[in-house]
């Protein structure tokens, strides 16, 4: 053992690092599931109570669907859009390939703070540029940020400019790392480029496309700094997502129990999801 | 590593061992007590307030007169609204970042208090004890300590519009009581082709008039060991004036602070606005231009001879205990609070009510005001507010809030059903949500 | 076809870039320009007041210095450590436990972070770190997905007869991993610090709770904190937004090739 000191040693800042906020911080999330607590006056037992009061919960449930609406409006534009994008990029003869790959991926290392800020001009109900757009062209305006039918869209539009590069720059090194070996055998098996697509291209994609979509489904629950600097999450609660409802129950009700109860329950729903995405992969591999 | 029970069982008390003392740390807040060495001139200090818009210019503008006693302290009114609550919490637990001075709600004071993170301010305020409402100072005592100084409240009245009272030839001085008052809303309604209502009440938003209703009576949410005494003939009381109001279709269903809401300030929709002196305020930001048409009666009975006013709203002053200047930031406030001419200068431009007693003698409040026809509105508003009931607050007040106004809401929208059904499942929701026990039942009045 | 498909690509490129496009021209209009009907395409006239007013009315000069700060902190932290585990993992096969121990690594990647936000914060509160730089460094700094990307790496471009020989000629294990594997593996390192730099520089959340000061401020809190003003200065904000969004833009305009890399590495191997 003392012959492998090294080891040890060069694993154990991780280790002392993980320990301290990693390990310890989720067995005391755990204890503190069963709890009532604010950070500042004494810590009370409560038992299941915050499950119940969980269960009863109408913001939960509502931020919840949020979540999935949210997620339904920008994840199926976003992925097809970053795979066309990820193809064409992947073209032989596409010219400024650098150039497109910068514009789409800027949105990217811009702080959300920033993005959110232009977009609440963007989205102004009568002085904003998108609605001025829409009048030019004989169409109403739309209360963006203003209307709980249309505070989510809002949201998703933002998500839309903003994740479509990141994706693409991951479906295009996907494209990249599929043989051409593949694609010359079936062209001279005669399959034609929708057959090449079905059978090669998007097989071979599943690892990829997996993975975009834990990090999607992960980005959407968690999401917090878009939603709060657009819409925090209002106009009400039409644009709470569960990552705004938890830091509102954690830090600003100081709810630390309750949060931490709520917290491990979607983390644990979203790990079964994830799992159930991965299993996908596994079985598409052959 | 072995993975024997024991060793399971020593890290699961290691964690919790560990959990306590993380958690389990009681900071002693020692009084605040001054150096009578040192004079008002030789003060020194440089405070940063916390305080949102109007309440926070309002200090803003008492700057200059409090510098020219205390020449050395400086002081910086920070007007951010924004997630001020977070920021001050996540201060106070971490003992970092606090401002010198806050400003609370009164509603909210209780809360801070059994924080233990303010500073106790009991040996130089009480002598300030039989200056402010008894109502109000009751929230902020914890333990017997002082830990927040009244600064403007919100004594209840009804704000109508004379037009349309006189169109409709409703008098204001027949209203005693509730009653007297849902009758003339039906009058109105009837004289009016049902186009006038009598007041906005938004059926989400019902926790407004409940809480004044229920200060009015002397009914509680929580009793004084904090147990849910609201099931109670008081409350009982209270739905049954709502349920009246609701049942004669005399209010406009109107979320209040909305624009809609605002909007009907100038509009013929609504005739009267039961609220606070406050909304005053309010009336004269939004509508400026309906100068002189509005009037106020006081707020309606429960019973002939009953008291004829309440509370809603109001604030108060903190000040943290990790703040390094509390000799200074306690001279801000003494000016500002405890003075007679600071608190008439707040009254004067901002309308913020004063809840220092000793100010209410003054002639200010004779003066007639314009914006009410010249109606001596202050006056009307400072009286009985010593017989204002005290409502203990705890620190679950604003959640206790939530669940009622979500309860309100969702029994109106099942048709409203029996009282004594909404109170049990309300006293049960809040048994179980906060964690408290359920107070022991006075005997039934019947409502 | 292939015209079209350009003419596509541009015109897409440019409904991407322009909301950058609005942000700097934002910076430079008068606070009635920003709002008004029509939009104005060009500031007239081009304001370098909001930017003057930003030096003064903000601290942005020491929340830029904050960032910074922050920055190479998490990010010099990350790699470092993560490196130096990496290669332990990748180069020492005889270490007893040492499969175990990885696989542990590898688990702890299923913990979301949502989880343990207010612990961290308990803890920093009780060391008395909140507000201060390792607050904001620490946390996170030890990932384990960094520590298998390094570890990947290592394997497969650090050679065994280069680190033997070394060991022969009385180099010590952290010489070793000093002089020999971190140059080997200085592009890993680099898409790693760099996948690091865009999560710290841009954090709101964590900055919002845990650096409680104007001094100790970071960039996006800053900004964050004009917004919520009474009557919200939008040109100083967007003059503050401008300056906060420069440096990653013009480091990614740089070195383009780097971020691509770091961003990728996990969705290829992971």
């Amino acid at each position: 053992m003392w012959r492998h000191r090294h080891f040890y040693l060069f694993i154990s800042p991780f280790f002392v690092l993980f320990g301290v906020f990693g390990l310890y911080p989720l067995l005391f999330s755990f204890y503190l599931s069963f709890a009532r607590w604010d950070g500042l006056t004494e810590l009370t037992w409560a038992g299941l109570g915050n499950f119940a009061t969980l269960a009863h919960d109408e913001v939960f449930f509502t931020s919840l669907w949020n979540t999935l609406a949210i997620g339904i409006l920008y994840v199926p534009p976003m992925f097809i859009g970053a795979f066309v994008f990820a193809i064409i990029l992947n073209t032989a003869w596409l010219k400024f390939r650098g150039f497109f790959r910068a514009a789409f991926f800027m949105p990217v290392v811009t702080p959300m703070v920033v993005v959110s800020i232009v977009f609440i001009l963007l989205y102004g109900e009568e002085a904003g540029l998108l609605n001025y757009l829409a009048t030019r062209i004989g169409a109403k305006p739309i209360p963006w940020l203003v209307s709980e039918q249309w505070s989510k869209p809002a949201i998703a539009v933002l998500l839309v400019w903003r994740w479509t590069g990141y994706n693409m720059v991951l479906m295009l090194a996907g494209l990249q790392s599929i043989s051409h070996e593949y694609y010359e055998a079936a062209k001279i098996e005669g399959a034609g480029p929708f057959q090449r697509m079905w059978h090669i291209t998007l097989p071979l994609m599943r690892p990829i496309f997996i993975f975009c979509s834990i990090m999607s489904l992960i980005g959407t629950v968690y999401m917090f700094d878009e939603v709060f600097v657009l819409t925090q999450g209002g106009p009400g609660t039409s644009s709470t997502n569960f990552g705004l409802y938890l830091f509102n129950v954690s830090f600003v009700d100081f709810k630390f129990g309750y949060a931490s109860c709520m917290a491990y329950t979607v983390a644990f729903f979203v790990f079964i999801t994830s799992l159930f995405i991965l299993r996908l992969r596994r079985s598409g591999l052959n | 590593m072995g993975s024997g029970a024991p060793s399971h069982n020593t890290a699961l008390a290691a964690i919790c061992v560990s959990s306590l003392a993380l958690i389990g740390a009681t900071f002693a807040s020692e009084p605040l007590a001054l150096d009578p060495n040192v004079s008002a001139a030789d003060l020194t200090g440089d405070i940063q307030v916390w305080g949102w818009n109007i309440a926070a210019a309002s200090l803003d503008k008492l700057v200059p007169p409090f510098n020219e006693i205390y020449p050395k302290v400086r002081v910086h009114v920070n007007m951010t609204g924004a997630n001020l609550q977070s920021r001050f919490l996540l201060s106070l637990s971490a003992g970092v970042g606090a401002p010198d001075i806050s400003q609370l709600q009164l509603a909210e004071a209780a809360r801070y208090s059994r924080t233990r993170r303010l500073t106790d301010l009991t040996e130089v305020a009480r002598k300030y004890e039989k200056d402010f409402p008894a109502s109000f100072w009751k929230n902020c005592v914890f333990e017997d300590k002082v830990y927040s100084i009244p600064w403007d409240m919100g004594p209840c009245a009804v704000f109508y519009k004379r037009d349309l009272f006189a169109r409709h030839e409703i008098d204001p001085a027949s209203i005693e009581t509730w009653d007297n008052y849902i009758a003339a809303g039906k009058l109105l309604l009837e004289r009016s082709g049902g186009r006038v209502k009598m007041l906005a009440l938004g059926t989400g938003n019902m926790e407004g008039l409940f809480e004044i209703l229920l200060q009015q009576n002397g009914g509680q949410m929580f009793d004084d060991e904090d147990r849910i005494a609201i099931n109670s003939p008081q409350a009982r009381r209270v739905m049954s004036v709502i349920r009246k109001i609701l049942e004669a279709g005399i209010s406009a269903n109107l979320t209040p602070y909305t624009h809609a809401f605002y909007a009907s300030f100038t509009t013929e929709l609504v005739a009267t606005y039961p609220s606070a002196a406050w909304f005053g305020g309010t009336i004269k930001d939004y509508a400026p231009g309906t100068s002189g048409n509005w009037g106020v009666f006081r707020l309606p009975a429960m019973e002939p001879g009953g008291l004829r006013t309440s509370n809603l709203g109001g604030s108060v002053l903190v000040i943290p205990d990790q703040c390094p200047q509390k000799a200074a930031a306690w001279a801000f406030i003494e000016y500002t609070l405890c003075t007679r001419e600071a608190q008439i200068e707040q009254y004067r431009n901002f309308d913020l009510f004063p809840a220092f007693l000793p100010t209410h003698s003054d002639p200010f409040f004779d003066a007639p005001d314009p914006f009410y026809g010249g109606q001596k509105v202050r006056r009307l508003f400072s009286q009985d507010i010593e017989r204002i009931p005290p409502l203990n607050r705890t620190k679950d007040w604003f959640e206790a809030l939530r669940y009622l106004t979500q309860s309100l809401s969702k029994w109106y929208a099942d048709g409203m059903g029996s009282t004594e059904d909404f109170l049990a499942q309300l006293e049960d929701k809040l048994s179980r949500r906060l964690g408290r026990d359920v107070a022991p039942r006075e005997p039934s009045e019947g409502s | 076809m292939r015209i079209l498909t350009h003419v596509l690509m541009i015109c897409l490129a440019v409904i991407f870039l322009f909301p950058f496009y609005w942000l700097f021209i934002s910076a430079f209009k008068a606070k009635e320009q920003i709002f008004t009907l029509p939009p104005q395409f060009l500031p007239h006239p081009w304001l370098v007041q909001n930017f003057v007013k930003v030096f003064h009315e903000t601290n942005i000069v020491r929340a830029f210095f904050n960032s910074t700060i922050i920055a190479a902190g998490h990010c010099s932290l990350s790699v470092f450590l993560c490196s130096l585990a990496g290669y332990a993992f990748a180069k020492f096969p005889h270490a007893p436990g040492r499969n175990r121990l990885f696989a542990f690594v590898l688990a702890t990647m299923m913990i979301p972070g949502a989880v343990t936000l207010i612990p961290v914060f308990v803890v920093l509160c009780k060391i008395h770190a909140i507000n201060t730089y390792w607050a904001m460094i620490l946390p996170g700094a030890a990932g384990a997905f960094g520590i298998f990307w390094m570890r990947q790496y290592i394997l497969d471009s650090v050679h065994n007869d280069l680190i033997d020989s070394a060991r022969i000629d009385g180099c010590g294990e952290f010489g070793i991993y000093w002089r020999i594997v971190v140059p080997i593996a200085k592009p890993a390192l680099a898409a790693l610090g760099i996948l690091s730099l865009i999560g710290v520089w841009n954090n709101l959340m964590w900055a919002f709770i845990v650096l409680r000061t104007d001094d100790m401020l970071t960039l996006p809190l800053v900004i964050y904190l004009l917004n919520g003003e009474l009557r919200t200065p939008y040109e100083t904000i967007m003059a503050a937004s401008l300056i906060a969004t420069l440096p990653l833009v013009i480091a990614f305009l740089l070195f383009q090739r780097q971020f691509i890399q770091g961003i990728t590495a996990g969705a290829i191997k992971g």
